[in-house]
Parts: C-alpha cells; sequence; structure tokens
C-alpha cells in the first residue's frame, strides 16, 4: 500500500531524514518508534506533502506522493492525526470535524460518517457545540481522530497519540485503529515514543534513531530485541 | 422533522423581516435629512465601514493584520483616477479596471510574502503602503505631492459626477450592502471556514489539506479590490486625491471599526463604523474649537475603553448578552440551537 524509499528530508540546510526506507501493507498496523528527535514528525510532516523531501520516494497504492502538497495527499487517502492534536480550539467540536470533511469526495459522506464517529466517540456528540479547547486532552484527542476519519483515509498516521494523555485513553484510541483495521480494512501508521502500547497493537515495526531506520521487524522481534529492551523499554 | 422545519423557516423569515426594516430605515434617511453635513457623515460612515470590512476579511477572518489598507484603497483611487483623466475611460468602467490592477498588485507583491508570519506580515504591509506613497510622491505620471482632481460638470450617473450628497449616499449604501453579502456569502463558504482555520491554525490547517498559502492570497487579493472600490468611491466624492490618502494612519483607521465593532463578526465593522465614525465627527464639531487636539483625546479614550473592556468587541458583548436573547427569543422565535443544527445536517445529506 505504502513505500518509502530513500527518504531525505529536513528543514532549510539541516537534514533530518536520512534514506528511511519503510512499507505498510494493506490491513496492517505498522508502528515507527523512536524517542523525542528522532525524526518521527519530521517523517509523518514529509509522508502527508507539508515537507518536501530532498531526495527518496513515497509511493501510494502505485501513485507516486513526493513532492506534492498536503491537499493532495489527503484526496488520495492519506489522512493524519497530527502530533500534538492541532485542533481548532476556538471553534466548535463539531466545526472541527466538518473540517474534516475538507474535500469534495469526504465532504458528500459528512452526515453519514459523523453518524459513525459519534459511534466510535459518543462523548463528541455531548459536547458538540462546545468550543474544542474547552474539552480535556482525551476528548480533544477523540476529536482529532474523528476529524481524521470523517477525512476516509485508506492509511490513517497516528501521530504520537500518547503525547500527554492518560493510559486507559491512549488504550481507547488504540483499539478504535485496531477495530478499524480489522472491519474497515484501513492501514494505520502509528508514530509513537510509548513502544510498549506500540507493540502491543502493531503488526510490524520501525525503529528510528537519529534520521535513520535503526531496527525492523515484527513486533514479537523488536520485543524481543535485546538493543530496545535496553534502550526503550529499560530492561 | 415537518414541525421543526418551520420552525426554522418561520425564523429565517422574521430575521429577514427585521434586516429589511433596518435597511428601509437607511433607504429613507435622505427623505427626511436634508442637512448636506450629516449626509456627509453618512456617507463617511459607507465607505469608511466597507474599507473595514474589506480589512476585517484579512484581519478578523484569517488572522493576518494587515496596516496596508489605505495603501490598497489609494492606489485604486489612483488606479480608477488616472484611468478617467488619462485614458479618458469612462468612471464605472476604470472602477472596475482600477479592482483589477491592484487585486493583482497586492497578490504579486504579497505572494513571496506569505510564508511570514504574524508581525512580520504586518510589518510588511507597512512598508508596502510606505513604498508606494514615496513611490508616488516621486513620480511625475501620478502628479507628484500635488494629486490628481477629477473633473467638475453637470451631473450625470454615467461619469458618477453629482452636485448633491443624495446619489453618492445611495450608491456608498449599495457599495456596503453588496460587499456585506459578499463577505456574508464568503463566510459560510468553503474559504471562510478555510480562512477560519489558518487563523486558528495554520500547521494544522496544513495537516488537513488547507493549502494556507493558496487561501491567504485569496484573502488579500479580494480585500485589496475591495479597498480599491472603496478608493474609486473615494476619489469620485471628493474629486481629489493626493498621497496623503496612503498615510498609515488611513490605514488604522480602516482596521478601527472592525476592532470596535468585534472583528469576529463580518457585521462588527458595520456596527463599530456606525458608532464610531458619527463619534469622531460629533467630537471634532463640538470641542476642537474650544482646545484643539481635544476631540482626538477624548476618541482615543473610548478607544482604550472598549478594547481594554471589550475585547472582542461591541458584537462580542452582544452575543452572549440578555438582549440577544430577549430579540432571538421574543421578536424572531429562533428555535433552539439543536433544531437549526438537525435541519441543516438533514439539507447536508440531502434527506427529508
Amino acid at each position: 500500500m505504502l513505500k518509502v524509499e530513500g527518504l531525505r528530508a529536513g528543514y532549510g540546510a539541516v537534514n533530518i531524514l536520512w534514506d528511511i526506507a519503510f512499507h505498510v501493507n494493506d490491513g496492517e498496523i505498522v508502528s515507527i518508534l523512536g524517542s523525542n528527535g528522532a525524526g518521527k514528525t519530521t517523517m509523518v510532516r514529509t509522508i502527508t506533502g507539508m515537507i518536501r523531501p530532498s531526495a527518496g520516494s513515497v509511493n501510494f497504492n502505485g501513485e507516486e506522493l513526493a513532492r506534492h502538497n498536503s491537499r493532495y495527499v489527503l484526496d488520495k487517502g492519506i489522512v493524519q492525526v497530527p502530533e500534538g492534536r492541532q485542533l481548532f480550539t476556538e471553534m466548535t467540536v463539531l466545526e472541527n470535524l466538518e473540517m474534516g470533511a475538507f474535500n469534495k469526495q469526504t465532504r458528500e459522506h459528512f452526515a453519514d460518517n459523523l453518524r459513525v464517529v459519534y459511534q466510535w466517540f459518543p462523548k463528541l456528540e455531548e459536547r458538540a457545540r462546545q468550543a474544542a479547547g474547552t474539552l480535556s486532552g482525551g476528548e480533544q484527542q477523540m476529536v482529532a481522530v474523528a476529524r481524521a476519519l470523517i477525512g476516509m483515509p485508506k492509511l490513517l498516521i497516528l501521530d504520537e497519540p500518547s503525547l500527554g494523555l492518560a493510559p486507559n485513553i491512549v488504550d481507547d484510541i488504540l483499539n478504535v485503529a485496531s477495530t478499524l483495521v480489522r472491519n474497515d480494512g484501513i492501514s494505520v501508521l502509528l508514530v509513537e515514543q510509548d513502544i510498549t502500547k506500540a507493540l502491543a497493537c502493531a503488526d510490524r515495526g520501525y525503529v528510528i534513531e537519529n534520521g535513520h531506520i535503526a531496527l525492523e521487524g515484527t513486533a514479537e522481534e523488536l520485543a524481543a530485541n535485546e538493543h530496545v529492551k535496553k534502550a526503550y523499554l529499560g530492561i | 422533522m415537518s414541525e421543526k422545519r418551520k420552525a426554522v423557516r418561520t425564523y429565517h423569515r422574521n430575521l429577514a423581516i427585521m434586516l429589511g426594516i433596518m435597511l428601509l430605515i437607511f433607504v429613507c434617511i435622505p427623505l427626511f435629512v436634508k442637512s448636506p453635513y450629516i449626509m456627509n457623515i453618512f456617507v463617511l460612515v459607507f465607505y469608511m465601514s466597507t474599507l473595514s470590512m474589506a480589512w476585517n476579511l484579512l484581519g478578523g477572518m484569517t488572522g493576518q493584520n494587515s496596516l496596508g489598507h489605505a495603501a490598497y484603497m489609494g492606489l485604486g483611487a489612483y488606479a480608477s483616477c488616472l484611468l478617467i483623466t488619462k485614458a479618458g475611460i469612462n468612471p464605472w468602467f476604470s472602477a472596475i479596471l482600477g479592482m483589477v490592477i491592484v487585486g493583482l498588485v497586492a497578490g504579486i507583491i504579497f505572494y513571496p510574502c506569505f510564508i511570514l508570519r504574524g508581525p512580520y506580515f504586518t510589518l510588511v504591509s507597512i512598508a508596502f503602503g510606505e513604498a508606494l506613497r514615496q513611490f508616488i510622491i516621486n513620480s511625475t505620471f501620478f502628479g507628484r505631492a500635488s494629486g490628481v482632481g477629477l473633473p467638475f460638470g453637470r451631473d450625470s450617473w454615467l461619469n458618477f459626477r453629482f452636485g448633491s450628497k443624495i446619489p453618492y449616499y445611495y450608491v456608498g449604501l449599495a457599495m456596503l450592502l453588496l460587499v456585506y453579502l459578499l463577505m456574508k456569502k464568503i463566510e459560510r463558504s468553503k474559504m471562510g471556514y478555510a480562512l477560519r482555520t489558518i487563523r486558528e491554525d495554520e500547521d494544522a490547517a496544513a495537516a488537513i489539506g488547507i493549502n494556507p498559502t493558496r487561501y491567504k492570497i485569496m484573502a488579500v487579493v479580494v480585500s485589496a479590490m475591495v479597498a480599491a472600490l472603496v478608493g474609486f468611491f473615494y476619489a469620485s466624492y471628493i474629486r481629489y486625491i493626493d498621497p496623503e490618502l496612503m498615510i498609515l494612519s488611513k490605514s488604522t483607521e480602516s482596521v478601527l471599526p472592525a476592532v470596535v465593532g468585534g472583528a469576529a463578526f463580518v457585521e462588527g465593522p458595520l456596527v463599530g463604523g456606525l458608532i464610531m465614525i458619527p463619534l469622531s465627527e460629533f467630537l471634532r464639531a463640538k470641542y476642537s474649537s474650544i482646545l484643539p487636539g481635544i476631540n482626538m483625546l477624548m476618541y482615543a479614550v473610548v478607544l482604550l475603553v472598549v478594547i481594554r473592556f471589550r475585547p472582542t468587541g461591541i458584537l462580542g458583548w452582544y452575543m452572549h448578552s440578555r438582549v440577544k436573547t430577549f430579540i432571538d427569543t421574543k421578536i424572531l422565535l429562533k428555535p433552539p440551537v439543536e433544531v437549526l443544527e438537525e435541519v441543516e445536517l438533514a439539507k447536508m445529506s440531502g434527506k427529508e
């Protein structure tokens, strides 16, 4: 489904990502792991067209997406839940969700998709008319996920859903993601610092260190790896 | 459902009636007010509020604080005046040409500047206005510091030239209405939503597939074109323009009605303009002869009080006031928000 090869990107003269390569198959949860500053968010921003890569390719279902803008990438079905949620805090929850259906294809299905995400997150229906900034952190993350789902993703990118949230809320959100993969056949790219949680729900994973892919393997292999244990799990 | 839809329809009808009555009052004012001085204040309110609405598209809706709107207005005034006097083009047509020219200039100048955020955008807009003013002062083609005059003569709709203030009053009112409807249309359109997300968080907007640069350019071009239209109106009304038109304090004057009225609302500049401009004129007429400058001081105090105690403007206060609750429920018979949304959603999905 998604195949990234030799991806290099950075900000101005500073290069952050060095020859990143990985792939995501249909109906798979792939986790990208790494500590702060490893380049995870830069990678998400590059794949979704917010940063132009200096080299490499991002192939999505046979189409080259590198060097296209974020709108184009979104239209193709890659939707992200950005790091730190990035809600429009002064707009209501409902308006935030409406913004998820900004392009034409998704707008036509908005009313149906809204009903679906309300089933996933019933809290949001209660809070529909409240300004998004007045919600708790967990509820805001739900809005961010719901906004992305309304964009009808084929590949959903979750950028650090655990950031600043209580563990049980993270579990809820990862549960929703797993169920979506199982029932609706979408794929998920889970970008996380919290390796235990990420490996618990992912099929495969890649470890990024200093902008390079340091390790890759199935979730079990990575969990058993000595380097991962020492550097990330503290055992 | 049908009952709810009926309630929503009644509400919309009542709203339309109320707005119609307000408009009728403004249409009838020239029938009763004969003083040219008062009429002049109304014309001033009309074009300054329109200019402020243009600013509000960029400053209020998109969150890009511009201090260059006097320059767009001035450039529009110069472009249309020179087209009339030098090229002999009909005023109505040169108004449109002037708008196109200013829209193009604004788009081209600001395209490379939109990677700048926050105060840097404001600084560029100030620099643009000042540079343009200096250029005109030193350009013989633009008439240097002595400005450009439009010919006087017999009243003529074709030449947009009138001896009495009444035609200007109605044209100004029509201009205000048209621009208001345009802004309302933009606010409710896809573009309006995109602009709001850009105001809130540009990165988040990009993350959900909105191209911030594209929408900001659209906003600046539309805003500059409306300002150019105001410039044409001003030039035709005063029949003389000079580079002082583009001075920075004029740009600030275009911001005030929006801020006082409530920059978050399309109606903000209208409310603000209707209050602040007559106030400014009243203070000048009443007090400037007693102690020169005292009128500006009083004006500043009023402004500071509004900003200190009502930072969201008059409409920001009104939206949460009991006055609004009373008008909504007792006069307009507004149904609850839930009902309005349900009907809206049903309409969106095309189901009854």
